[in-house]
């Protein structure tokens, strides 16, 4: 909810919980074009990620007086996270990457081999974002899920817990095993790090 | 100190308990390879962060205030009345055409004598009338559902049917040929050729009048399709 204060926001939810479409519509076209990102990143293909996103708001609308504890913007993610994720799972023809490998600790930490780019540096260029979206879709799905809470959406950890209904432990877990997978792929395209 | 490497990411997001975050800070005052790992991962999660916004092709927010719940059932209605009317078209052009057709056998010799000079005929301007109906003597009224008690090529409520629908095929802009030029009874017998013959002739009753299920076939084929669209922006 960025850019409303929160007594904005919760005169908002406390209409849209009353009956007030306009004011749901409010509330969920500030959200729109996140959980859109979102669900894309996560499915990875356009139209079913506006079906999705489309989905999850009525969804949300027509449950929207069972809503509470949760902010409502992670609500609203939890909502559209589960269409993804659950849509990724019936997609028994496409082989998918398993949703939730096994929890082993063996994470490596590729070195630069040779001297690179300063990964610091890199944000402007699309060659690297490039990368970084190959390398973010190439994991299973549930890191990917958490690495995007985290690093694209800035959600605490509590609240991933929350939406991706597991233990806080497991995000952090997620959440370093991916973002980890994802420094080796640059890594491995010739990067280096920028020295500690 | 074992390095802390899997502390690491929650660390640099601040979710580490007080206790484990000093931990990890006093490790990295004396281990450079973990200050390195802390800079590429925090440099990794900014890279993410810097990913450009895909924009949805669509509104993705349901219209929940101007969508009454009878919108849906409306679209079927009308989906359904637009075949329904699509079907009417082409059997009110079908029956105005085959009531005559069985009726007149007789006359298909003259018809066919007449045929060659209708055909020359047929690429005159339509705007003779009266050349196009002395040239067309039995089948072409066959459209019309007069044709019926005045079947012949004598027969003179024949040739004033075929006046007005040479007549009134002008307007219409494509019927004016196909009416004075059907020379072949069996020509008629394709429901498409039934159906442009037809369109020009007088009817006797309204509901035989395919232009008025055609054009309620259009109207609710627009209509069904304008509220699909409302509809799939919400929900």
């Amino acid at each position: 909810m960025s850019g409303a204060p929160d007594s904005e926001i919760q005169l908002l939810i406390e209409r849209a919980r009353g009956g007030d479409t306009r004011a749901f519509e409010d509330l969920a076209r500030r959200e729109e074009r996140a959980l859109y990102r979102h669900a894309l990143r996560i499915v990875g293909t356009t139209s079913d990620a506006e079906d999705i996103v489309q989905d999850a708001l009525f969804s949300a609308w027509r449950s929207i007086a069972s809503f509470q504890g949760l902010s409502f913007r992670a609500w609203l993610f939890r909502i559209a996270t589960n269409r993804a994720l659950d849509q990724l799972r019936s997609r028994k023809r496409r082989p998918e990457l398993p949703l939730d490998p096994p929890d082993d600790d063996d994470v490596t930490w590729a070195e630069p081999v040779a001297p690179g780019p300063d990964l610091t540096q890199l944000a402007g260029d699309r060659e690297a974002l490039a990368a970084v979206e190959t390398a973010l879709a190439s994991l299973p799905a549930e890191q990917r899920t958490a690495l995007l809470l985290r690093d694209v959406e800035g959600f605490p950890y509590e609240e991933i817990a929350v939406i991706t209904s597991v233990e806080i432990g497991t995000v952090k877990s997620r959440i370093h095993r991916g973002r980890l997978a994802v420094r080796n792929v640059l890594i491995a395209r010739g990067w280096r790090g920028p020295d500690g | 100190m074992q390095h802390p490497h899997a502390e690491l990411s929650a660390y640099i997001d601040g979710a580490l308990d007080p206790a484990a975050q000093a931990t990890v800070d006093g490790h990295l005052v004396t281990c450079a390879l973990c200050r390195a790992h802390v800079a590429q991962l925090r440099a990794t999660a900014a890279l993410v962060h810097a990913l450009p916004d895909p924009v949805p092709s669509r509104r993705l927010v349901p219209r929940l205030a101007t969508a009454p719940s009878w919108l849906a059932p409306l679209r079927t209605l009308m989906t359904l009345a637009s075949g329904a009317a699509v079907f009417l078209f082409l059997a009110s052009a079908l029956a105005t055409n085959i009531t005559p057709l069985a009726t007149s056998g007789a006359p298909a010799t003259t018809a066919r004598e007449a045929s060659g000079d209708t055909a020359a005929k047929v690429q005159a301007p339509v705007a003779q009338p009266a050349g196009v109906a002395t040239a067309t003597p039995a089948p072409v009224p066959a459209a019309s559902p007069n044709a019926a008690f005045a079947v012949g090529p004598t027969s003179s409520p024949v040739a004033d049917n075929v006046v007005r629908g040479a007549a009134t095929a002008q307007p219409g802009g494509r019927g004016d040929t196909a009416t004075g030029a059907s020379p072949a009874p069996g020509a008629a017998v394709n429901p498409q050729d039934a159906a442009w013959s037809t369109l020009s002739v007088p009817q006797r009753s309204p509901l035989l009048n395919p232009w008025l299920w055609l054009a309620l076939a259009i109207l609710c084929g627009v209509a069904a399709i304008a509220l699909n669209r409302r509809l799939r922006g919400s929900v």
